[in-house]
């Protein structure tokens, strides 16, 4: 009978013990898919503080980094999209998919949000907003790109820095190469990846020489003035490190000292201080050059770090917890400060010390930096036009040809979807390359 | 005058025949059972394979990119496409390419393994788990593997090449187009000749030993027993065999797509590698192309079913003059 009677009283016990365990069930989970991963240290160092501090909300951050808005659709298709998602996305797509919920109710209410965000100020058409809806607002900033070099590879060839046009950089690689043959291992002037190799180096000095794929003033694809980049790039490529693989391999490559000359945006700041730390010699971050010398255009700027919610979300004002607190001045003033992103409004660039942001000072804002106008989505078929680009430089296809490809097809699939109501013409007639965002826009249905 | 016998269950009857229903029909035959046992699979072929086979066809005329209020019927503008689409056949050709020499080289590597492995030697069951290990490896992982041997600057294979002497300067075994295919071969023959090798060794352990010894008494020595006894007794395995290394083949791309995804250039782009990306919008395509995709992948299941439709009728020939 005294067994008995403990064995219930056990019993009892696991039975009161168990039901403490619902507390922590009872949280809502707010599923964030990410696509960052140079910030995932601190990003989880945030989240588990939320954590910690919340017994309601919950926060799950996963990162995908492949295939992000795929995976995304595909998710929110099978009803297992996540909450949240991080702005790497086609705007217009995901609207058209109506996957993404408006914020600007959630916005306007909120006065602490807007006092460190800027939300208002900091609307760009076509790329966080859609007419009066604001689907995500950025938290900072990603410079344009900018080329990182070895220093000792370079003063042991007689240079000193990075010149200011595309023909003196070429002779620069090309002398680097040469000289590199006698080393052991063999070391090269210039690398590229296999990961959008045309974005990163030659497509951005096309833009500060004042050359864009889209023609603003005339509401049209050109690709017309590539040309003579891609006549450069197949001089680059001749004395290129002889491998172009994916982007963490060749920026592992760059740090072992492989190769002196590397072009990547703010990123970089954290990646060669942390994720591929350079040790072996000093580098240096420099514009990229133009094609005489000559600064004739903006180079190209990318407010990041922003955060979607998604339609399919069940607890949107938890999601909304979560972006404001993702978005709110202690987290942004660290992750600033810890040099992951630049920021984008004046609030967060006042309180920020500086001297903690590392080597992402060197990438701060250019005068010549902006914003460009989102380029209209269009239903294209076949390959896009970096891929196509970069084709012509390994010698795949010809100049003349690949450019002539890209003028037809971009210009006919958007006229298609043009005509089909699907989207409409933007047109900035007082269009200015150095001012990308200042002109007057008009949207064209014909 | 006794009257005879007559078996009442084989007399003559004035009656008409019972009427058998097609219900009854079923029953006596089985039939229910056997609707009953193929059910199953019944629902998982409609709701697997026949339902997306149809919903994928039905957008062949569309221009449809997976967003619901963008599909827009074009007539036919994607077969106009595809009839002009020097990528889509230069990927055609590609397969054809790769196909034949993967199987050239993975079809008599499988069989002489077979044969090795099949001598009771000492270690043949180590090495037959050896071989078919690769098999048991996601083909993405394979294409990682790949891409750390076939490296121009670090490459492992390189650096063994180097180092013994038979190369000065670094192969670009992904990078030029000229070898660039040598690789892609290479590294599926890896994956995939140890399950061809199980098979073969499957129906030589069921080939009879008499018919060796016969053979050992009348003098034959190793070559003609492989080619007199083994090959014609194996005929039957080897035709599977065959069947399922073409129509892999054909339809091989996952590795290709990590190891190379279809560079430099368009050199490695294998006709599925290419519907894929235009399907799901990844590689160089600006977005998805469902309805352009669909269209195609009906053409590659054509010719997949082409190839094996002129496979099966070269076997049967071969059967007859065999």
């Amino acid at each position: 009978m005294r067994k008995l009677s403990m064995l219930v009283a056990l019993v009892m016990l696991a039975v009161l013990a168990l039901s403490a365990v619902p507390a922590l069930a009872d949280k809502t989970v707010i599923t964030y898919w990410s696509n960052d991963r140079h910030d995932e240290a601190y990003m989880n160092e945030v989240i588990n503080k939320f954590n910690a501090e919340h017994d309601d909300i919950e926060i799950n951050m996963v990162i995908m980094t492949d295939d992000f808005e795929n995976s995304i659709l595909l998710a929110y298709d099978g009803g297992t999209a996540p909450d949240i998602i991080g702005q790497s996305v086609t705007l217009k797509n995901m609207v058209d998919y109506e996957a993404v919920v408006d914020l600007a109710p959630y916005i306007e209410k909120d006065e602490e949000y807007q006092k460190v965000n800027d939300p208002f100020n900091h609307k760009y058409e076509g790329l966080n907003a859609i007419g009066d809806a604001i689907y995500w607002v950025p938290s900072g900033m990603r410079s344009g790109v900018r080329i990182e070099y070895n220093k000792a590879l370079l003063e042991a060839s007689g240079f000193s820095g990075i010149p200011s046009s595309l023909p003196e950089y070429i002779e620069m690689a090309k002398k680097i190469s040469e000289d590199g043959a006698a080393n052991t291992p063999q070391t090269y002037g210039i690398g590229f990846t296999s990961s959008s190799p045309f974005e990163r180096q030659l497509e951005m000095m096309a833009q500060v020489s004042g050359v864009f794929y889209y023609d603003y003033a005339n509401g049209k694809f050109d690709f017309t003035g590539y040309k003579p980049f891609l006549e450069a790039g197949r001089e680059l490529v001749a004395v290129a490190y002889p491998d172009q693989q994916g982007v963490d391999n060749m920026r592992a490559q760059f740090a072992a000292g492989s190769f002196a000359l590397w072009g990547n945006a703010s990123q970089e700041a954290g990646v060669f201080t942390s994720q591929f730390p350079v040790n072996d010699f000093e580098w240096g971050v420099s514009p990229v050059p133009s094609l005489d010398g000559e600064i004739k255009g903006a180079l190209q700027t990318n407010p990041n770090k922003g955060y979607l919610m998604m339609s399919s979300c069940k607890n949107r004002d938890a999601a909304w917890e979560v972006i404001r607190y993702l978005q709110s001045e202690d987290v942004l003033k660290g992750y600033m400060e810890g040099g992951y992103d630049l920021p984008i409004t004046s609030y967060i660039d006042s309180i920020i010390d500086k001297s903690k942001m590392g080597r992402m000072a060197d990438f701060s804002l250019l005068d010549y930096e902006s914003v460009y106008p989102a380029v209209p989505t269009i239903n294209l078929i076949g390959d896009d036009y970096r891929t196509v680009l970069w084709n012509a430089i390994m010698g795949y296809a010809e100049i003349d040809d690949a450019i002539a490809d890209l003028n037809t097809r971009y210009n006919q699939a958007y006229d298609e979807d043009v005509s089909l109501g699907f989207v409409q013409r933007l047109v900035i007639a007082d269009y200015d390359p150095l001012h990308p965002s200042a002109g007057t826009v008009t949207w064209e249905t014909k | 005058m006794a009257k005879e016998y007559v078996n009442p269950q084989l007399a003559p009857t004035n009656r008409p025949p019972r009427p058998v229903n097609k219900k009854m029909r079923l029953k006596e035959s089985g039939g229910v059972a056997s609707w009953l046992m193929l059910s199953p699979s019944l629902v998982f072929l409609c709701v697997c394979s026949i339902y997306p086979f149809i919903w994928i066809f039905r957008y062949i005329l569309y221009n449809y990119d997976g967003i619901p209020n963008h599909t827009r019927f074009t007539g036919m503008r994607n077969i106009t496409t595809m009839l002009s689409d020097a990528k889509f056949w230069g990927s055609v050709g590609v397969t054809f390419e790769y196909a034949l020499l993967k199987l050239i080289f993975i079809i008599p590597l499988a069989l002489i393994m077979a044969v090795l492995l099949n001598q009771k030697l000492k270690g043949s069951s180590f090495f037959r788990g050896v071989f078919f290990m690769p098999t048991v490896i996601s083909s993405s992982i394979s294409g990682m593997i790949f891409t750390f041997i076939f490296a121009t600057g670090n490459g492992i294979l390189n650096g063994i090449l180097k180092s013994i002497g038979l190369i000065s300067q670094p192969v670009g075994w992904l990078t030029d187009t000229s070898v660039v295919m040598a690789a892609v071969i290479i590294m599926s023959v890896w994956a995939g000749f140890g399950n061809y090798m199980l098979y073969f060794v499957t129906g030589m352990t069921s080939i009879s030993e008499d018919v060796y010894e016969s053979s050992r008494i009348d003098g034959a020595n190793g070559v003609q027993t492989f080619f007199r006894i083994t090959l014609p007794m194996l005929a039957p395995v080897l035709k599977v065999v065959l069947m399922l290394a073409i129509t892999g083949a054909f339809k091989d791309y996952e590795a290709i797509m990590v190891l190379t995804n279809g560079g430099p250039g368009t050199r490695t782009n294998v006709m599925f590698l290419y519907i894929y990306n235009l399907i799901f919008g990844t590689g160089s395509n600006a977005t998805r192309q469902i309805g352009y995709g669909a269209l195609l992948s009906l053409v590659a299941a054509v010719i997949v079913g082409a190839v094996t439709i002129v496979y099966n009728l070269v076997a049967k020939k071969l059967d007859d003059v065999v």
